[in-house]
């Protein structure tokens, strides 16, 4: 095979009809593989995004607690010379024994059966080298897989910070592989490691093989697993021993702010004062710039009407998509405010204490901490938050996890409470300055979505998904300071993704409502709104809510935000701005004030803290969860948990 | 320290981690649990012959131990499985 040779690897060519690698499947095994595939491997938080980000340029997201990613994602990384190799970051592993489903597809990489991908040519193990001893635990198994490794002591910067030293050329030997000591944040030591990818890449991929399975001890073997561990563990003090390793001494820093973010008082206080802040903080900080942005849409709008003729492109583009995406985008900044944040605790390593925190109510409710990681998570998507269920280990409390994150209060239902919030809610000083009516409602439909995702979990556990309360273990990683621009590209990744929603469903939404109240033509023109096609189609769905106090608008809205929940916005935008076009820029809020009274505005609130409207909600809980069961028990489940409290919030107030 | 006082009766005993105070290091004597239970734990670092030592209690009330430069918060149901034996103990 000309694969084998040096020298031999070509650019990516188009799939030949070379019948090549065997052990891959999909359409990577019709052409023979020319780049090698490394994959990196190592212990969660050690530092395998951060270093896969470096080597391809690509933006994997990382944190600063253990089991941020949960599924191999691929990138590629160029060598120079035309030399390239594919490298493929992974769940981190603390061992082989893939007891959780993010687990298994590490191992499924390693053993060269995930689908559609080769078996690696090389790997990159890379562990924490403040916690050497134990994160060599995995060089072992590791080595056994038999393929070139590199072992890369990251977290170098720390090691030394806190007194340890290393020597990466004497450990390497001792241990029969090569090390290098790295700093994955700031790229220091890169070269080394790529050094190893240029080697591989000249080797090119391996010969086709049967790949080792690997596990953590040796199959077969009559000692008990906890001595092979234990034999091992002191075979490994022995080598660092000889190596001239010196550990890291306990960080300073982490001991005085776990003193503070776990004290028996304090604790519990700040991470309430924490959400106090981030909520209040939503609307003091992010209230001039959504100013400014209003102000925009609202100026470029007038702007572009008074230059077009009146025509009925000049309502598609004024009425329809003008006041539909725009008053969703008018929340950019809020949205924006609760990822910095977000950032902050996760950058910094106060999410894992927030686990330890909430564990103990997390245990009366039957589930895991570790599921507390997934459900924060969720405060920015649901989506991302049922994939990181995955690092829960017990499969009931998976489902459990799953079923009950999309209560978490998403950053898609934010535009929705905001709105209302603030039409419906004036601003009142509650805490002194600390905390406002307004910050506190949206605190409170926060406290809702929690209080009914625990509410939920406490039954499923005790009926469809009955179990044993299972153990918590979790590394508290130390704290670290968030980098700036760590935290900046995560508010540019934010506003991406925002626009690019706002750009496809919400336009497209807007767009079609719009068109369905321009017919049928009256006198060749729109007709009223009243008389339009979306009205008698919004007069369909209106004897089902009556009860809850909305009318056909808000119906319309409801069943377009199925696609997700901001829609409702964007609908509410459209039709506004086509029933009000001859007043200009549109009053989204006034509109509102006339249309709902307070009960039936509380009720629409209600109605989306529980309610699960979002497609890719939906298509991810049916592919984590592998059929439509649970996806269809959950959607109804929380339709009806929506319907009843709105209905309840409609007749009390 | 209230080390010297309380050696003398409880040095090379076997007690849970959940009787262990503060600040004591202990050394991990056996896992009270079935092998799919103990793995996930003995891949954390917490091996039989680990000096492990709880640096903090949780506000409630679980431990955080420091086992081979790592903390780790467990529950105080998964600490009364661990037995273990004071390291001072050992030495002596
Ligand atoms: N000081 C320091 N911090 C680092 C270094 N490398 C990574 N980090 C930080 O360590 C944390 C974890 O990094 P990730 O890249 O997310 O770790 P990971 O191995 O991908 O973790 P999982 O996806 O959970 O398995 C982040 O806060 C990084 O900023 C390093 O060399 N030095
Ligand atoms: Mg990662």
């Amino acid at each position: 095979m000309s694969a084998s040779g040096p020298r031999s690897v070509r650019r990516p060519a188009a799939p030949g009809s070379e019948a090549g690698s065997t052990a891959t499947l999909g359409e990577r095994s019709q052409a023979p593989p020319t780049r090698p595939l490394v994959a990196l491997v190592g212990p969660p938080n050690a530092g395998k995004s951060t270093l896969f980000n470096q080597l391809t340029g690509l933006r994997q997201k990382i944190a600063n607690y253990p089991g941020v990613t949960v599924e191999k994602k691929l990138g590629v990384v160029d060598l120079g010379d035309g030399l390239e190799v594919e490298l493929v970051d992974l769940p981190g592993v603390n061992g082989f024994s893939a007891r959780t489903a993010d687990e298994r597809i590490t191992r499924d990489v390693l053993e060269g059966r995930a689908p559609g991908l080769r078996a690696p040519d090389a790997l990159v193990l890379i562990v924490d080298s403040t916690r050497l001893e134990p994160h060599l635990m995995l060089v072992e198994p590791t080595l056994a897989l038999g393929v070139p490794t590199l072992l890369a002591l990251n977290m170098a910067d720390e090691l030394h910070a806190r007194g340890g030293a290393v020597d990466p050329s004497a450990l390497g030997e001792a241990l029969g592989v090569t090390a290098v000591e790295t700093n994955a944040r700031t790229g220091q030591g890169l070269d080394q490691v790529r050094r190893f990818l240029r080697a591989v890449a000249e080797r090119g991929p391996l010969p086709e093989r049967a790949c080792p399975a690997v596990s953590n001890v040796a199959k077969g073997t009559p000692l008990p697993m906890a001595d092979q561990f234990a034999r091992r563990r002191r075979h490994i003090a022995e080598l660092t021993r000889r190596a001239g390793f010196r550990a890291a001494g306990p960080s300073a820093l982490t001991r005085r702010l776990d003193a503070l973010f776990l004290h028996r008082v304090w604790g519990p206080l700040i991470f309430l004062v924490v959400g106090v802040v981030v909520f209040q903080a939503m609307f003091t900080w992010a209230t001039p710039f959504m100013d400014g942005v209003e102000a925009v849409i609202a100026g470029s709008g007038e702007w572009l009407a008074a230059r077009l003729p009146e025509s009925w492109f000049r309502s598609l583009l004024i009425d329809g998509v003008w006041s539909g995406v725009g008053s969703v985008l008018v929340f950019l900044p809020q949205i924006l405010v609760l990822f910095l944040f977000l950032g902050i605790l996760e950058d910094s390593g106060y999410m894992a204490r927030a686990a330890v925190i909430a564990d103990r109510l997390m245990y009366r409710v039957g589930l895991q901490g570790r599921a507390f990681l997934p459900l924060l998570s969720a405060y920015a998507c649901a989506v991302p938050a049922v994939l990181a269920a995955r690092t829960v280990e017990d499969e009931r409390d998976r489902l459990a996890t799953i079923f009950v994150a999309p209560f978490m209060t998403c950053s898609a239902r934010l535009p929705v409470y905001a709105l209302l919030i603030a039409a419906f809610i004036p601003e009142r000083p509650l805490l002194g300055p600390f905390m406002g009516t307004r910050a506190a409602t949206l605190l409170g439909l926060y406290a809702l979505g929690v209080l009914a995702a625990v509410g939920s979990a406490f039954l499923l556990k005790r009926t469809l998904l009955r179990g044993e309360p299972s153990s918590f273990l979790m590394e508290l990683p130390p704290y670290r300071v968030p980098s700036l621009r760590s935290l900046g590209l995560r508010l540019v990744d934010r506003t991406r993704v925002f626009l690019r929603r706002a750009g496809r469903i919400i336009l497209l939404v807007a767009v079609v409502l719009w068109g369905l109240t321009q017919v049928p033509r009256v006198d060749g023109g729109a007709p009223p709104i009243d008389e339009s096609a979306l009205a008698a189609a919004g007069h369909v769905i209106e004897p089902a809510i009556r009860p809850l106090g909305f009318d056909w608008r808000i119906g319309v809205g409801l069943v377009s935000s199925l696609a997700a929940r901001e829609v409702i916005v964007a609908t509410l935008g459209t039709i506004y701005g086509v029933e009000d076009a001859d007043e200009g820029s549109i009053q989204l809020q006034a509109a509102l004030q006339r249309d709902l009274d307070l009960g039936s505005a509380v009720a629409l609130l209600v109605f989306f803290v529980f309610a699960l409207q979002c497609m890719s909600t939906v298509a991810v809980v049916r592919r984590e969860t592998g059929g439509w069961k649970w996806p269809l028990i959950q959607w109804s489940y929380m339709l009806a948990l929506a319907y009843g409290g709105a209905f309840l919030a409609n007749w009390l107030i | 320290m209230h080390d010297t006082r309380t050696n003398t009766n409880r040095a090379g005993r076997e007690l849970r981690l959940a009787q262990i105070g503060l600040h004591e290091e202990v050394e991990l004597v056996r896992i009270d649990l079935p092998d799919e239970q103990a793995e996930p734990l003995l891949e954390r670092g917490l091996l039989p012959g680990c000096r492990l030592c709880p640096v903090r209690l949780s506000p409630a009330g679980d431990p955080v131990v420091m086992v081979d430069g790592t903390l780790l918060a467990l529950r105080r149901e998964t600490a009364d499985c661990l037995c273990v034996r004071l390291a001072r103990g050992l030495a002596d």
